[in-house]
């Protein structure tokens, strides 16, 4: 059966989204965004990686932490593979900092599922425009 | 390994040092950049270094301007309930 045009754009859609989730500022850069994407990636990989730096690893914590893990997901799924690392409990976390890591990496994560949003709805205006034409 | 990327990595395997006092609230700060950076790359029609970078010094600025705000407004309420409904209290019938 022939795909139609409603199909091939619900799969754009659909790669857009997942790309921005891989890598954050990707699915702009597919969209030819390419600024936007690069300001979106420095932005979320440095707030992240800032995060983890405060709070270290255990920052992320998907048994005892499961809404901050949640968002920390957001930022793409090797924050799923840290986390493995993370409940081997070689890596203590505590206090203020451990808590200033969670917020920074959650809020990381929450900005990208934003650029996400973004990115998936631009490519749906886009072709809707496209349709238009 | 150089001893500068041994240092950096092993400093993602132990929390900072961060004290509970009122500098730590200082941490807040970087954030609100990135979120002001993120949240206009999404707004702005097309990004250009200037106006951007004036768009967003414009909503860092709104945001710490609330949060300023809100920490009077819960900090004068504070102050209401711990010091003077005790201190109305202890003048009336208790």
């Amino acid at each position: 059966m022939a795909r139609t045009g409603k199909d091939n754009d619900t799969l754009f859609l659909g790669i857009v989204g997942l790309l921005a989730w891989v890598v954050p500022g990707g699915g702009h850069f597919l969209l030819n965004e390419r600024k936007r994407a690069v300001v979106i990636f420095v932005t979320v990989i440095l707030t992240f990686v800032v995060g983890l730096y405060i709070g270290s690893i255990g920052a992320i914590d998907p048994v005892s932490a499961k809404p901050w893990y949640v968002a920390q997901l957001m930022n793409s799924p090797i924050v799923f593979f840290l986390g493995q690392i993370s409940t081997s409990g070689h890596f203590p976390v505590y206090g203020r900092a451990g808590e200033i890591g969670q917020i920074y990496t959650s809020i990381a994560g929450l900005l990208n599922l934003l650029c996400i949003v973004n990115a998936v709805y631009t490519a749906h205006l886009r072709g809707l425009d496209e349709a238009r034409a | 390994m150089n001893p500068l990327t041994c240092t950096l990595l092993a400093g993602f395997t132990t929390p900072m040092r961060i004290d509970t006092n009122a500098a730590s609230m200082l941490w807040l700060l970087p954030l609100v950049v990135a979120i002001a950076i993120v949240y206009k790359a999404t707004k702005v029609g097309q990004i250009r270094a200037r106006a951007f970078a004036r768009e967003t010094a414009l909503l860092i600025g709104s945001i710490l301007v609330f949060i300023a705000v809100a920490a009077l407004v819960l900090y004068g309420v504070a102050w209401i309930v711990t010091e003077q409904l005790p201190a109305m209290a202890g003048g009336s019938a208790f």
